[in-house]
């Protein structure tokens, strides 16, 4: 049994570093991968811009988040990132983020195998009541994905998104704990 | 969903104003005897502006990293201690709870008890904790006795922590789980 909370089968998330506020600039030099992740203006960062936030946000002494880098087990190359935040103690709550932001390594289950990792922490380690996500319906690849994570359709924002010419909506998914525990059981 | 949190019968859980706050503990404090059943801490005081501003410090933290009340009578509205939850473990559902009585006219009459139920009830039904602890001189059975009718059970003693006026104190720890308090109001 691997016994390591944040090891996968494909992929391992690290400590956040120095690397990820520059890799975070790398990548959204490319608006399709900006438009996946965000639904703010898509525009690139400045490194001095990411590295301040990564500052302000996630290098406090009790950050109410938990980042992640997630690594190639096979070499560790970095390719994307996955964190909880908004985590509302009292109530068990909080929303999971993921960007896997090298485009070679869309599609080919890395970014599922991370979400199965960060829900692990979330349930096992966090010991928390349910994740929640949303995601915009351009993005079917990682509905899928998130389907195959375990989450539940729970609603949708209609047209609460403007792009490429035509209105699109926000889908809210959501995973319990019991959820995924029936999913888990016997492994 | 409809319980009335934070007020009882006879004492009520207030917001702490800092300066109104600083002066009370200022005063509280110039009695070493409170100090020495309250804290690990020497009984050494502070001035109501080192206590202000401390406060405001304390105040300006990430809301989920502590949570603490004055104590004021009913009907009168006297400010007469203090409770407060912190020390989180918020995966575990576990906190720390802290209580002061600083007006010793209020001392062994239930007003503590009371402040410590309410604290006890917005531990369990509003933050959703698992358990609640804390720790107490041995021999400070008034307060012992306080925590027991609060519902907390002793846990275990740690031997010789303190040593006051020449004796030596053992910390008494105590805890209550979600579950005893909801039998307790059965």
């Amino acid at each position: 049994m691997n016994d390591n909370l944040l090891v996968g089968k494909l992929v391992r998330l690290s400590a956040v570093t120095e690397a990820w506020p520059e890799a975070i600039a790398r990548w959204s030099r490319s608006s399709e991968t900006f438009r996946l992740m965000d639904s703010g203006v898509s525009s690139p960062y400045s490194v001095k811009a990411t590295k301040d936030m990564f500052d302000k946000e996630f290098q406090q002494e009790k950050p109410n988040n938990f980042l992640f880098t997630i690594h190639m087990l096979q070499d560790d190359q970095m390719i994307g990132d996955i964190g909880l935040d908004g985590i509302r103690w009292t109530h068990g709550d909080c929303f999971v983020g993921i960007g896997i932001g090298e485009k070679q390594f869309w599609g080919k289950g890395y970014g599922t195998d991370a979400m199965r990792i960060i829900l692990r922490f979330a349930f096992y380690e966090l010991n928390l009541h349910r994740v929640s996500l949303n995601v915009f319906d351009y993005n079917p690849r990682a509905i899928r994905s998130y389907e195959k994570a375990g989450f539940t359709h729970e609603g949708r924002v209609r047209q609460s998104l403007n792009r490429a010419g035509r209105r699109w909506d926000v889908v809210y998914m959501g995973i319990l704990r019991a959820e995924w525990e029936r999913m888990n059981a016997g492994q | 969903m409809n319980a009335i949190l934070l007020t009882g019968s006879r004492v009520r859980l207030a917001c702490q104003d800092a300066q109104e706050t600083s002066l009370a503990f200022a005063r509280w404090q110039r009695d070493t005897q409170y100090v020495r059943l309250l804290s690990t801490d020497p009984a050494f005081p502070w001035s109501a502006e080192k206590i202000k501003s401390w406060m405001v410090e304390e105040q300006e933290k990430p809301l989920q990293d502590e949570f603490f009340f004055n104590i004021r009578t009913i009907p009168d509205d006297l400010l007469i201690g203090f409770v407060g939850l912190h020390e989180f473990s918020w995966a575990h559902g576990d906190a720390w709870v802290a209580i002061g009585i600083g007006e010793r006219q209020y001392w062994g009459k239930g007003y503590g008890t009371e402040a410590m139920r309410l604290a006890l009830q917005f531990a369990f039904m509003e933050l959703n904790l698992w358990r609640v602890s804390l720790g107490v001189y041995n021999n400070n059975t008034r307060a012992i006795r306080s925590y027991q009718k609060a519902g907390f059970q002793i846990e275990g003693l740690q031997r010789s922590a303190g040593r006051r006026a020449g004796q030596v104190w053992d910390i008494c720890f105590m805890g209550i789980l979600r579950r005893e308090w909801e039998k307790s109001l059965e």
